[in-house]
């Protein structure tokens, strides 16, 4: 059974304009939870962004997994009632098996990401 | 090749339904009623395998079934023993248009959006893919082998499920021997025995007959039917002998799923879409076989006043049984149309139409799962018993609750609070939306201070409790109790977004551990751990304990020495573990919650939801000093300055008495009349009574200072319970 590991990133909460300019590292990956909301991982340093109330903090608060696409398709076509992005890569965001869960969708692999504290939950649903 | 039939084998020819071999050995499903060969009508029912209810007209025949069947007059036996079925698993598809029904109208109608572009599912019962009802979306959902299929359907769902046949009404109906018109030719195709057919309307293909017309008056026969009188034009009746009647009485159009479906999108087409045919008004006989409602009963019922479908089939539960309508949805509208002279349309169908077992109603749910801390793994470690408690997972208590409460009164703990709701709030308005939304004057907090404050609704009720901590002019850290942190955080979003503030906000509670180190000896463990440079009372300030980076707030629920260490939740367990070691040989115990709702209950502290009320106000709560109506506006300012002249009706008190502590939610008497009801209740070892938190109301003005609570005395008291000058918690 895959096993979830807490996703060491970093945190944004800013002005939708300073996100949008923002630039990340190429070894990472930044996901837009939401216009103003961003998680990045792994964590990066000195972020420079241009709004000086944003709120950037260490964060520990999800897990996550990678999948090969065809086990990840195989689990969301059953835990999944939303429909799925067909293209890569992709990011989604949604009740996965009951638990609120990021997904990003990439050539060959998919990466699970539920809260933290659902991880025991979330792969007793996977298993 | 054989199966079981109420523990007697029987045989069965290759492509065999259960129906048909059951018939081959003379036995009827259900003991007699007319059968449909179409899925439709409640006479072939039996429990298969364990399952009742199916309809064994669609299910293959295979080797070892066992069969019991469903005896029209009873329901299906329960299981003697519990025993759980298998989980049954969703699969989901996504489509622009579902067809249900593969035959003609359905294949033309799947041929026709195909050719529009449209990406195509048509589902078909013969191929194992039986709907069993449409949701909103649309959302169709069908049982299959694999288990339950869910299908959004993004454009359209079309219904082509043709038409099933009118069944007959009249004395005798429930005799075996009867069946459709249909029904006789796919029984006579499959080699089965009819013996002398009497046809009444149009005859079945491929049998030969014995073909009349006219009127039903009655069946005849013992459990089986042996004759059919019949009613001629010039009202003379005739006796046929038979061993079988074939019923070619009309159609109606099998369309459940579209009137289901029908504030949706969603049409019928074909022989789903037609006008149905109306059977003659019935003289006698069972109309709803599922819920055994009679003429009779419809007639009663007309007398009554019910002459609306609607409300007729409320009335009788005509319609609400195993076939939902198929069989007595003609007839009933037959018989209110003659008593009316309107045709009424049909009555609303709802999911499901086929009965289901617990496994595929469940298919696809969870239940809301129960997040866990960074320490989960340490409590069940220590032993503890775990509870779901304010939407988490927590330590009740680790085995010795009087151990952990006097390890906080005169040692030191430490307590997982990690579950608080903590959020961020940052940007140039942070300050003006937290005036606006906090009844306390926020701009009077300075850096590196915190405040216990009430979050009000615009009734003026509280919602929530908790911290406001400020840490420059722009930013500050909101805490919220454990089970209202979403509601709250949803709170504080929808009312910065109403209000166009330029704010960011950070829910942060599942990205922080939080550890209450509280006791006496607190300062001391810290000292160990490298915290020697700590904030003042409702202070808070970064720090670093056992090598943790924190975030100290110092405040106390317990009524002791507090701190609570926020810090990364990656870090959680290295830091619960330093400081069980730094303090072994100070006492330390860790607390479950069992132990700290002793600790704050003698403290008076309030849980918002237990000790709340929907309608609680911060001065029935007696929490007037909490709001500043000096402001000029904050959420529920208006209504508390409206109800404040009010004069009070209730109020939350403290009561002590001696002996054992009541039940929370005792029934609180006064003068032998209901006076509240305790809400928090405790027996507490430090002062060796039990103490109680609970709603009394005023009698003629005035609270009563003695009541009745478990049939012994009790007094009201001012609270808190205990150091009541805090001079434990400031220490």
């Amino acid at each position: 059974m895959p096993e979830l590991k807490r996703l060491p990133a970093t945190r944004i909460v800013a002005t939708p304009a300073a996100l949008d300019a923002a630039e990340w590292p190429d070894d990472t990956l930044a996901l837009r939870f939401a216009p103003d909301e961003l998680l990045v991982t792994p964590p990066v340093a000195n972020l420079a962004l241009d709004d000086p109330h944003a709120i950037i903090i260490a964060d520990s608060g999800y897990a996550g997994v990678w999948l090969p696409e065809a086990e990840a398709l195989a689990f969301l076509e059953h835990a999944c009632e939303w429909e799925l992005p067909t293209q890569r890569p992709a990011f989604a965001q949604g009740a996965v098996a009951g638990i609120a869960a990021k997904l990003w969708f990439e050539a060959g692999r998919v990466l699970l990401i539920v809260p933290a504290p659902l991880i025991a939950d979330f792969e007793e649903r996977m298993a | 090749m054989r199966l079981i039939v109420d523990g007697q084998p029987i045989a069965f020819e290759p492509d065999d339904t259960l129906l048909a071999a059951m018939l081959r050995a003379d036995l009827h499903p259900t003991g007699g009623g007319c059968l449909c060969l179409g899925g439709d009508c409640p006479h072939c029912l039996a429990t298969v395998d364990g399952v009742a209810y199916v309809r064994t007209c669609q299910v293959a025949a295979k080797p070892g079934q066992v069969v019991e069947r469903q005896h029209q007059s009873g329901y299906p036996a329960l299981p003697e023993t519990h025993r759980p079925g298998p989980a049954v698993t969703a699969l989901n598809r996504h489509c622009d248009v579902v067809v249900i029904g593969a035959g003609e109208a359905g294949r033309a109608a799947a041929a026709e959006a195909e050719a529009a572009g449209k990406q195509v599912l048509v589902l078909e019962a013969k191929n194992g893919q039986e709907v069993v009802g449409i949701y909103h979306g649309p959302l169709v959902v069908a049982r299959t082998d694999e288990g339950m299929l869910h299908v959004h359907a993004k454009e359209e769902v079309i219904v082509a499920t043709g038409a099933a046949e009118i069944q007959p009404v009249a004395p005798g109906s429930e005799l075996a021997g009867l069946v459709t018109a249909r029904a006789a030719g796919q029984l006579a195709a499959a080699g089965i025995d009819l013996g002398r057919v009497v046809a009444v309307g149009t005859p079945p293909d491929g049998v030969e007959v014995q073909w009349v017309e006219g009127e039903i008056v009655y069946f005849e026969g013992e459990g089986q039917v042996e004759a059919v009188i019949i009613r001629g034009a010039d009202g003379s009746e005739q006796r046929l002998e038979c061993d079988t009647v074939s019923l070619g009485l009309g159609f109606h159009p099998r369309d459940a799923l579209r009137r289901m479906g029908r504030d949706w999108r969603v049409r019928a087409v074909g022989d789903a879409a037609r006008e149905s045919d109306i059977p003659p008004c019935p003289e006698a006989g069972i109309v709803c076989p599922c819920s055994g409602v009679s003429v009779e009963d419809l007639d009663f019922i007309w007398a009554q006043g019910f002459h609306e479908l609607e409300l007729v089939k409320r009335a009788t539960l005509a319609g609400t049984g195993t076939c939902q309508g198929s069989v007595c949805l003609p007839y009933v509208r037959s018989f209110l149309a003659d008593r009316g002279q309107a045709l009424q349309p049909p009555f609303t169908a709802r999911p499901v139409t086929r009965q289901l077992t617990l496994g595929e109603i469940a298919a696809g749910a969870h239940h809301q799962a129960t997040p866990r801390t960074a320490l989960d793994g340490e409590h069940r470690r220590l032993g503890a018993q775990m509870e779901r408690i304010g939407g988490w997972w927590r330590p009740w208590n680790y085995g010795h609750v009087l151990e952990e409460y006097w390890a906080v009164r005169e040692a030191v703990s430490i307590g997982d609070v990690s579950t608080l709701g903590k959020m961020i709030v940052s940007g140039p308005d942070a300050l003006e939306l937290l005036e606006r939304l906090y009844p306390t004057n926020v701009a009077t907090i300075k850096p590196g201070r915190s405040r216990y404050v009430l979050l009000l609704d615009e009734r003026g009720y509280v919602l929530d409790d908790g911290l406001i901590c400020k840490e420059t002019d722009t930013r500050y850290i909101l805490t919220f109790t454990s089970g209202g942190s979403s509601h709250a955080e949803m709170w504080v979003r929808d009312w910065a977004e109403s209000w166009g503030l330029d704010v960011r906000l950070l829910n942060q509670t599942m990205t922080l551990g939080a550890i209450n180190v509280t006791g006496p000896l607190a300062n001391e463990l810290l000292d160990r751990a490298g915290l020697t440079d700590r904030p003042p009372y409702m202070g808070h300030a970064p720090g670093v304990v056992a090598g943790v980076e924190c975030n100290v707030f110092r405040l106390s629920f317990t009524g002791e020495l507090s701190y609570e260490l926020h810090h990364p939740a990656q870090d959680s367990v290295k830091l619960w573990r330093a400081l069980l070691e730094l303090g072994a040989d100070l006492g330390l115990k860790p607390h479950g919650i069992e132990a700290l709702l002793k600790l704050r209950l003698e403290k008076g502290h309030i849980i918002v939801g237990q000790d709340t009320a929907f309608d609680s106000t911060p001065r029935r709560i007696a929490h007037e000093w909490a709001v500043k109506l000096s402001k000029a506006e904050f959420v529920g300012r208006p209504a508390i300055i409206r109800t404040n002249k009010i004069p009070l009706d209730k109020q939350l008190v403290g009561f002590e008495m001696d002996g054992p502590a009541p039940i929370e939610g005792a029934v609180i008497w006064y003068k032998d009349q209901f006076a509240g009801h305790v809400t928090s209740s405790t027996w507490s070892p430090v002062l060796g009574q039990a103490v109680m938190l609970g709603w009394l109301y005023y009698f003629d003005g005035e609270l009563p200072a003695t009541v009745t609570i478990d049939s012994r005395p009790a007094r009201r008291v001012e609270t808190p319970f205990y150091d009541k000058e805090a001079r434990r918690a400031r220490a």
